[in-house]
């Protein structure tokens, strides 16, 4: 009991916080009824994935201050499982999930175990090198497809709940946005629980926080497997919305990377940040890139833009969007 | 295969591994240096290489030049590009926190790569003609050893001798040094820091664009030959200490044995007769080795072989 109120209890957020997560929530659930594109339906897909990326990846980036840096590893791991086992023996996607999931925990287990043993820089780089690894093994492995990947073949009864197969973007769309609520409410208690106390401590100072007698080690080697959860999680949608997976979009830096990016840019330890970051950094990495990339002799622009933004951010404005606003409103209170 | 041209053939992986082990260590020494002063990880130190390989690239296509003139070139726009780097982001980055600056030197990395891509297209080009392009001569039976490869081992040795002389026996160099050492002591005995900062970078660009500029001899180059690179150093700095400018030499040869292991490895498996992972299947794992390396030594032994810092 105690769980569930402490899972939906906002009461520490202001009230107009409350009122535009409210709207949002209401936009988002609305969104489908009202006219749209298929390629801006596409583009809130994308955002609602990369937030619960993002939100994983908050956990033990933010919250824990550990930037990891080899997310995509856990979201590859996660979309082969799916996918090899709606192959090979029919397994329909809610059963896959949990054991794609399970997967992925057990391997950041494995790994999470040495790698907290370093710091800072070195936990970042040692986290994108063992991520390479095992895209290295994924692309050699002739039984998960090799560099070609998999391919999902398509089933005769199309709208089929079991196996997430559809016609329409829009029942993916819920799909993804039922894990998007399930996520937004699991981080909220997340926050205030005893884990999400001992993680931001550790942050802080880790000699402090040992001192008080957390076990760092142990700490964040539990946040990772939930980062890694979320990671794998949307890793297992991503292989049945795309049909197509291969090692060099699931499991790639530029994929570990924009999941950190998307975070640090909205803000990273808060609630609210992932979700910022994403749905600014998505539709203008996508209708920046059908912008300039239909034109000929502009290829690359769309990313210099986004470069800079990012440099910018990280220059004057480590804590992102959502430092900016407690900034302004600082300003505003004195 | 008979024993003699497997042995000459693990002889001239050994010796092209040595040699490029050389250029390795050349990459990585930059990153050392600035790591060693202030703490700070260059992602983007691959498209700094990337720059310098399109120095070479550049006097080669472009003024007609042999791709060695490049060198001078690529030492020049080496050390603007890390002083102006410096000015423009680092010194804002180093203000914030280490996630920051993750992030600013990524972003960097992005921002190189897009505009090479944007300015140059995204076809790889190697230099076809040159002074030593193409030339080899041969030590031993089988045993070739390219001449563009051993001229690069033999500069790298070179601009590693220079630098360590410079840190070494010269006033800046030894300002340097303490700058790494104590930056807020260093202050006080009037050493600039800021501009010491500034010079590390631009060393830092300095040596990893001539390393660049020796590499497009016999590498060709694209837009995305950054991060290999970048992994690359990363894994020779860790092995050698970060900080450390002679770890940086004996470690790139090191990284440069582990990328050669493949073909050695077929030498030994094919001589031995194993059944497990012949004939060209160690090949695609020939970059994993050297994340594992990297990898494995950061968690037994984070000093690396010579560290004083980490």
């Amino acid at each position: 009991m105690e769980v569930l109120k402490r899972t939906f209890d906002f009461s520490d957020f202001p009230r107009t916080d409350l009122c535009v997560a409210g709207a949002v929530a209401l936009f988002l659930l609305i969104f489908p009824l009202l006219p749209h594109s298929s390629f801006a339906m596409a583009t809130m897909i994308q955002f609602l994935m990369f937030s619960v990326y993002g939100m994983g990846w908050n956990t033990i980036g933010g919250y824990g201050g550990q930037v990891d840096l080899g997310k995509a590893q856990y979201v590859g791991i996660g979309a082969y499982t799916t996918a090899v086992m709606m192959i090979r023996w029919q397994v329909p996607f809610w059963v896959s999930l949990p054991i794609g999931m399970a997967l992925a925990v057990g391997w950041s287990f494995i790994l999470g175990y040495p790698l907290f043993r370093l710091r800072g820089h070195y936990f970042a780089i040692a986290t994108i090198a063992v991520s390479l690894v095992l895209k290295d093994i994924f692309e050699a492995w002739s039984f998960v497809g090799g560099a070609r990947g998999l391919k999902i073949p398509l089933r005769t009864d199309m709208p089929s709940f079991l196996y997430l197969q559809f016609r329409e973007d829009y029942y993916y769309y819920y799909v993804i946005l039922g894990l998007f609520f399930v996520g937004l409410f699991y981080i909220n208690w997340f926050r205030q629980s005893r884990i999400g106390y001992q993680l931001r401590c550790i942050k802080d100072n880790e000699e402090v926080a040992k001192s008080l007698g957390i076990d760092a080690h142990w700490a964040k080697i539990k946040a990772y497997a939930v980062a890694t959860a979320f990671v794998a999680a949307v890793g297992s949608f991503h292989a049945c919305y795309n049909f197509n997976i291969e090692p060099e979009d699931t499991m790639s830096l530029d994929l570990s990377v924009l999941i950190a990016l998307m975070a640090m840019l909205g803000g990273a330890g808060s609630l609210w940040g992932p979700i910022i970051g994403a749905a600014v950094l998505v539709p203008m990495k996508n209708y920046l890139g059908a912008w300039f990339g239909a034109k000929a002799g502009l290829v690359g622009l769309d990313l210099i833009i986004y470069s800079t933004i990012i440099m910018v951010i990280a220059a004057f404005e480590p804590r992102g969007i959502w430092g900016l606003i407690t900034r302004l409103r600082e300003s505003r209170r004195n | 295969m008979t024993v003699e041209t497997l042995l000459a053939q693990a002889l001239k992986a050994l010796v092209s591994g040595l040699t490029m082990g050389m250029v390795f260590g050349l990459v990585a020494l930059g990153l050392t240096i600035i790591f060693g002063v202030m703490d700070i990880v260059n992602f983007a130190h691959g498209e700094f290489l990337m720059i310098g390989m399109y120095c070479g690239l550049l006097t080669y296509s472009g003024l007609g030049a042999d791709p060695l003139f490049g060198l001078p070139i690529a030492a020049v726009v080496g050390f603007a590009l890390g002083v102006g780097c410096y000015y423009g982001l680092v010194q804002f980055l180093l203000r914030g926190p280490m996630i920051a600056q993750l992030f600013g030197t990524f972003g960097l990395m992005l921002f190189l790569r897009n505009l090479a891509l944007l300015i140059m297209g995204a076809d790889p080009r190697g230099v076809h003609h040159g002074a030593l392009v193409g030339k080899s001569f041969v030590m031993g039976p089988g045993i070739v050893v390219e001449l563009t490869k051993l001229t690069a081992g033999i500069f790298s040795l070179l601009a590693f001798a220079a630098v360590w002389w410079l840190m070494n026996r010269t006033r800046i160099g030894l300002a340097l040094t303490a700058t790494a050492l104590d930056g807020q002591a260093a202050r006080y005995m009037g050493i600039p820091t800021e501009k010491m900062n500034a010079f590390a970078w631009g060393l830092g660009g300095t040596t990893v664009a001539v390393a660049g500029a020796l590499l497009v001899n016999f590498w060709p180059v694209d837009p995305n030959v950054g991060l290999l690179f970048t992994m690359i150093a990363f894994t020779t700095v860790a092995l050698g200490g970060f900080g450390s400018i002679p770890g940086a030499a004996f470690a790139g040869l090191i990284v440069g044995l582990l990328i050669n292991l493949p073909p050695i490895w077929d030498a030994i498996s094919a001589f031995s007769q194993w059944p497990i992972l012949t004939a060209g299947e160690m090949h695609q794992f020939k970059y994993s080795f050297v994340y594992l390396a990297f990898f494995l030594i950061m968690v037994l032994r984070p000093r690396g072989l010579f560290g004083w810092k980490y």
